[in-house]
């Protein structure tokens, strides 16, 4: 039960990941490989304020929040200079770069070790500090998230965002200054991720930069990817099926190690043959 | 004694790996207009097959750099004939094409740590050392300057000054015309993904040689070789030599002082910097 508990939580925190991504790769169509960065800014910002500085979970997540806003601003702001393939090359740069930073600033981050011991959250005299009421705070942000999503894809503002997917200069010539919405969504699923990271940094009561490198940020796309395009359960659906895989292999009786690599090989073979006949993704609307 | 000879000999080996690196991406953007990000882990493979047959059946170094140069080549010729082409007859978007190539990626180094552990692992640390300039360098230091040399030399001719360098020039101008043209595009193209996946070969088996392998460093070899073609121009196949170099140099020069885990960022910022203020390159094409 304790182990359904914990995979249920890893799904909620990476269908987080995966609706915030969703927003960035699959209604915009900007295909952004940095947001595991903004996932780490909000598992370490949080961890950062909770370790050093006493402050309250809550409090902390929030501040994480309008850390990773403020970078995916400055970051998106670069970024928006630049478009196709080499959008996704500076956003690979800037993942990498986040990701140096926090092994580096030693002082403030911990360095390649890490920080420990990070608390539960706790509101009002109560603890989360078991894992079934974790679970439920968890559950209970993500279905949050998933009903913004839903509303913002659902709105104008996310109508825009589509029509910037489909021909940005056919929208751009109706008078709609692009660069902003793009910003806009960008910073949004900059503060998405920022949430998971806190949970995760929250829920393993340690984090460290490995975590958040780019191959992170290649597996929050493969959730996107795989799920569906521009399609909110889609993005729900990866995240399950991902998570669930390398714990099927290891039920059926491969060791650990080797599970995690076949499960890399899996999904990385399923993203070429997903490309190959299915680029919409299992579920999505959108055809890349 | 200064310590500046040394960061040169440095600088030029690393634009040496890099500039390997840059030589077959480049060859391979040219004519498939694509950024092809499983070039890192090919290149990786290449300097595992190469370790395997020296390492396990007790081969000659030269053969097996050889063979293991030849398994990044077919490796790379595979996945053009199996992946890449598919994708070119269904017109995919350049998304789709940097995406599957992602999961190649992922696919490969994960293959490779199967069956070659995730350990880092080295050939021999057993080489020749010269003194040069107040500087050190490796026997295997002074074979990867030289093929860096002779590879570009050599491709600069076969581009140059053969029918089937002008084929390639003609698709990495226009696919479409060439193919009216009666160039059979799809043929050229997959050799083309084999020399390139060749030299990447070339580039694994030096480092390996050089510094060790380890299943994951085919990324941070694609993304040198990656900055160094968009520094001199993508495509540009000797604009990817001088962006190696100048790369090779910032990243050498820029850790003086400073510890040398900030080299990443070196590369990566002045990535950011060419592609916002110089996108086009150098040596614009």
């Amino acid at each position: 039960m304790e182990y359904l508990i914990h995979l249920a939580i890893v799904i909620s925190i990476y269908s987080i990941l995966g609706l915030s991504l969703n927003l960035i790769v699959g209604y915009t169509g900007l295909l952004s490989m940095t947001q595991a960065a903004f996932y780490g800014i909000g598992a370490y910002a949080t961890a950062i304020a909770m370790t050093s500085y006493g402050m309250n979970f809550f409090l902390a997540v929030v501040i994480g929040i309008l850390l990773s806003a403020l970078s995916a601003l400055a970051i998106g702001y670069v970024l928006s200079r630049f478009d196709g393939d080499y959008f996704t090359l500076g956003s690979f740069g800037f993942n990498v770069i986040i990701t140096a930073i926090l092994v580096n600033w030693r002082g403030f981050t911990g360095g390649a070790t890490g920080i420990p011991a990070i608390a539960r959250p706790s509101l009002f005299g109560f603890t989360f500090s078991g894992n079934l009421s974790f679970l439920v705070l968890v559950l209970v942000s993500a279905v949050i998230i998933y009903f913004i999503c839903q509303f913002i894809v659902r709105s104008s503002f996310g109508r825009v965002l589509k029509a910037i997917r489909e021909d940005e200069k056919a929208i751009q010539v109706f008078g709609y200054n692009t660069k902003y919405y793009k910003l806009a969504i960008f910073a949004i699923g900059a503060m998405m991720a920022s949430v998971a990271g806190a949970f995760y940094a929250s829920y393993l009561s340690y984090i460290s930069p490995a975590q958040f490198d780019i191959n992170e940020s290649a597996f929050i796309l493969s959730i996107v990817v795989f799920g569906g395009l521009a399609n909110n359960k889609g993005a729900i659906w990866g995240a399950a099926f991902l998570i669930l895989l390398p714990e099927a292999l290891q039920f059926v009786g491969f060791p650990s190690g080797i599970a995690e690599q076949l499960r890399q090989v899996v999904y990385g073979l399923a993203l070429v043959f997903l490309m190959l006949y299915r680029p919409q993704g299992l579920v999505g609307e959108y055809k890349i | 004694m200064s310590i500046i000879p040394q960061i040169i000999l440095n600088s030029l080996i690393a634009g040496s790996i890099y500039s390997l690196v840059a030589l077959g991406f480049n060859l391979i953007y040219g004519t498939t207009k694509f950024f092809n990000l499983s070039h890192g882990a090919v290149a990786v493979i290449g300097g595992y097959v190469a370790f395997y047959f020296t390492k396990s059946l007790g081969f000659g170094i030269i053969i097996s750099a050889i063979l293991g140069i030849f398994a990044a080549g077919f490796l790379g010729y595979f996945l053009d004939r199996f992946v890449f082409r598919k994708l070119r007859q269904k017109k995919a978007s350049n998304m789709v094409f940097l995406i599957s190539s992602l999961g190649l990626m992922i696919a490969l180094q994960a293959v490779t740590a199967l069956l070659f552990t995730s350990n880092f692992q080295i050939f021999s640390s057993q080489f020749t050392s010269y003194q040069i300039f107040g500087g050190v360098i490796t026997q295997v230091e002074v074979i990867i300057f030289i093929s860096a040399a002779l590879i570009s030399v050599g491709l600069f001719l076969l581009l140059k000054k053969t029918r089937w360098g002008r084929t390639v020039r003609a698709i990495s101008d226009d696919e479409e015309v060439s193919k009216i043209v009666g160039i059979d595009t799809n043929k050229v193209i997959s050799q083309v993904f084999f020399i390139g996946s060749a030299i990447a070969g070339l580039s694994g088996v030096l480092s390996g040689l050089d510094i060790g392998l380890e299943p994951t460093m085919g990324l941070l070899l694609l993304f040198k070789g990656v900055i160094a073609a968009v520094i001199g121009g993508v495509g540009n196949v000797y604009g990817g030599v001088l962006g190696a170099f100048l790369l090779a140099f910032v990243e050498n020069f820029g850790i003086w002082g400073v510890s040398a885990e900030w080299k990443d960022v070196i590369s990566f910022g002045l990535l950011i910097i060419f592609l916002l203020f110089r996108p086009q390159g150098i040596l614009k094409k």
